[in-house]
């Protein structure tokens, strides 16, 4: 387990990490912007330890149970995050991505604290690929989301020709696509090879391969959504709108699969 | 004394702005002339389209200097000076440094924010130092105002939004493309303004532009004074297909483009939005192809909103402007009351090592014979005690620049100190003892040593 006070000290950080990106997007203020980095860097720093200790202390990757994969699919999404706000300027993804890390994070800390003795075994061989494709990829599908609902936000406000300034505040609508399309390119990589994975893991542990519900049925859902995004886009010029909705909804069905792993 | 005589397009008509204006060519002579004003010791002349004004730092009393400045306007510019008293305004000190930062930073500019300003001050800033009328408080007032201007066009972004319709379709087409490098822009109809955004795009990055006319041989000349591309009336649609920006501004009584032709060119089309400009009136692109997918659509009267809202957020920001300016003025006025406070300072242990030297040379009789040992000890001690009677009151007189009160705090020191008085006769009250021939050499000791100690 993490030490007690890591990950409550993580919580925090992202809550005024998270403040602290509204203020900065909203007032642009530049003192706002320095102290989020500050913010963002020592709660990745905290994060980082939680993950580590974690390991540690259980000696094995820590993607045994739900509480360690949301710990870890966290930490992966701050980083991604990071990476967006002082490589790619995007700062409006610490008003998005970032409150879906915090969450993750905070869900992960409560499983934690309710249920301290939920270890699971080692994960070895498939079913470690496994979890690690699946958990990095859907950290690229968190981004490809959040890109989509900055495009959203970008395009209403283009279309309606109104409340301008926002998009001052936002990427260009190109880079979001860019972005976004990019991102979900890997991700859809990744959730192939974990469904693929997952497949020769359910055949290993069942020795048939066993369609049970949610976890099985909600990840190939979203495989097709993106797949469909993914190969209609140079055929058929799909993008734009569509291309966002559709992006949020295949993301949808991944959260929906994080759900059912834990019914 | 600071002044500053100006006119600018809110207190002179332009017949007048032109008259009062001084050509490049002109300008080494007009500071050579400046200087000759009386009482001018430093000027610096900024002359633009839409303002002039005139900076002098000056010894003689504010209104002398003022009309001095103003009877050198009217020799130069054959102005009456009933004129330049209508037209022009007179700043002091402060008021005058305040004025001088605001239009660095565009915010007395025609059109608030706007970026040449600062080129040109700059500019007159340079040719004052090339012609020697600058000197060391126009130099730092100057340079000052030239990092205010920079600091308040950084932090409040005053100048980042554009206010003229060419602009602002340019500053659209970024927020949608980001780099206008590598994309393709279409002009549709020859009217001036289409022509000039489609300059705009090209100065700020689009690598084609095709230019579509009715008659062609327009949109070839056209397009040669725009390094473009002319195409035929009829291929216009076909082009809509693989270009990101459309300009068009016909003089068509009717709308030349309409939704299902968009939405025709979208399904051939593989490429990212396309960003629609319609600046003529009657509109030439049927608003509802709006609605499309990626097709944002913009008319004048949409243009005309992105501006209104850029020149909203720049008077915001001229708020902010306002109070950075004010918080540099500030600033500026501390530096020259510390330069008021610097002499006195000097001024002072001055005065008071010489009534040490005096008395010390009047007490040398009594204390015998001393050996070079005992007489450097004898002024060491009283240069201590003088130092230290003085740390007090000089950190006092130091702070009072940040307290803001130099002003009263200097006169009450003088007084205190008899500083006129001392500066006109050193040790002025000599006492009832008269100094012994032994004191000679002493005086001089003690201020050769202070020279070498301090």
């Amino acid at each position: 387990m993490a030490a007690s006070f890591l990950l409550p000290v993580t919580v925090i950080g992202y809550i005024v990490g998270i403040v602290l990106a509204i203020l900065r997007t909203v007032y642009r203020s530049r003192t706002a912007r320095r102290f989020a980095s500050i913010v963002f860097a020592v709660t990745w720093i905290f994060h980082t330890v939680a993950v580590v200790r974690e390991g540690i202390v259980e000696g094995r990757l820590p993607l045994a149970n739900m509480a360690e994969y949301l710990l870890v699919l966290g930490w992966i999404v701050l980083t991604l995050h990071l990476y967006l706000w002082y490589r790619l300027e995007v700062e409006i993804s610490g008003v998005v991505l970032l409150p879906l890390a915090a969450i993750m994070t905070f869900v992960s800390m409560e499983l934690m604290r309710s249920e301290p003795a939920r270890s699971a075994a080692t994960p070895d061989g498939w079913f470690l690929f496994h979890t690690t494709v699946s958990t990095l990829g859907m950290a690229f599908l968190s981004v490809a989301f959040a890109m989509s609902v900055i495009y959203l936000v970008q395009d209403r406000v283009l279309k309606s020709k109104k409340a301008f300034r926002l998009l001052d505040r936002l990427p260009s609508l190109q880079k979001s696509d860019q972005i976004g399309v990019r991102s979900l390119t890997v991700g859809f990589i990744l959730l192939t090879m974990g469904i693929g994975t997952g497949v020769v893991v359910n055949a290993e542990v069942h020795e048939r391969l066993v369609v049970m519900g949610a976890k099985q049925i909600f990840p190939v859902l979203a495989w097709l959504v993106f797949a469909a995004i993914l190969i209609f886009r140079p055929m058929l010029g799909f993008r734009g709108r569509k291309s966002a909705y559709l992006t949020i909804a295949g993301f949808a069905l991944g959260l929906l699969t994080v759900i059912g792993m834990t019914l | 004394m600071l002044i500053l005589i100006g006119s600018n397009h809110r207190s002179a008509p332009v017949a007048v702005r032109e008259r009062m204006s001084f050509p490049l060519q002109k300008l080494p002579e007009a500071h050579d002339g400046l200087l000759r004003a009386e009482g001018v010791q430093e000027g610096m002349i900024l002359s633009t389209c839409n303002r002039v004004e005139i900076l002098v730092r000056s010894a003689g009393e504010a209104g002398a200097s003022a009309a001095a400045v103003k009877s050198f306007l009217a020799e130069q510019q054959n102005l009456s000076f009933e004129e330049i008293d209508r037209y022009t305004y007179q700043l002091v000190e402060g008021d005058a440094v305040r004025h001088l930062f605001s239009v660095a930073s565009g915010l007395d500019s025609m059109i608030m924010g706007e970026p040449q300003i600062l080129g040109q001050v700059k500019q007159a800033y340079q040719m004052g130092k090339e012609n020697k009328t600058i000197g060391p408080v126009l130099d730092r007032l100057l340079q000052h105002c030239l990092s205010t201007a920079k600091k308040v066009r950084t932090d409040t972004g005053i100048s980042r939004n554009a206010v003229s319709v060419a602009y602002a379709a340019v500053e659209l087409a970024r927020k949608i493309f980001g780099d206008l490098e590598g994309r393709s822009a279409m002009l549709l109809g020859a009217g001036e303004m289409g022509d000039l955004v489609g300059r705009h795009l090209v100065t700020n990055g689009a690598s084609e532009l095709i230019v579509c006319s009715r008659t062609f041989t327009n949109a070839v000349l056209r397009a040669e004074a725009m390094g473009g591309k002319a195409i035929h009336w009829e291929e216009a649609l076909d082009h809509l297909r693989r270009v990101d920006i459309l300009v068009s501004c016909t003089g068509a009584s009717h709308a030349v483009l309409e939704k299902q032709d968009v939405a025709k060119a979208l399904r051939g089309r593989r490429l990212g939005p396309l960003f629609l400009i319609d600046i003529a009136v009657p509109r030439d692109i049927d608003p509802r192809v709006n609605e499309l997918n990626n097709v944002y659509l913009y008319d004048i009267d949409a243009l005309q909103g992105v501006i209104e809202s850029n020149l909203e957020e720049r008077r915001l920001a001229a708020e902010h402007a306002k109070r950075m300016i004010g918080e540099e003025v500030m600033s500026f006025d501390r530096w020259i009351q510390s330069q008021e406070v610097t002499p006195l300072i000097v001024s002072l242990r001055e005065t008071l090592l010489e009534v040490g030297e005096y008395e010390l040379g009047r007490y040398r009789g009594r204390l015998g014979r001393l050996d070079d040992r005992q007489q450097k000890t004898v002024e060491e001690l009283t240069r201590a005690i003088i130092q230290k009677i003085l740390h007090r009151p000089i950190r006092r007189l130091r702070a009072s620049v940040d307290r803001g009160d130099t002003l009263e705090c200097t006169s009450l020191y003088r007084e205190i100190f008899g500083m006129e008085q001392l500066d006109g006769e050193a040790g002025a009250d000599p006492g009832d003892e008269a100094p012994s021939e032994a004191s000679q050499d002493g005086p001089h000791r003690l201020l050769d040593g202070r020279n070498k100690g301090a």
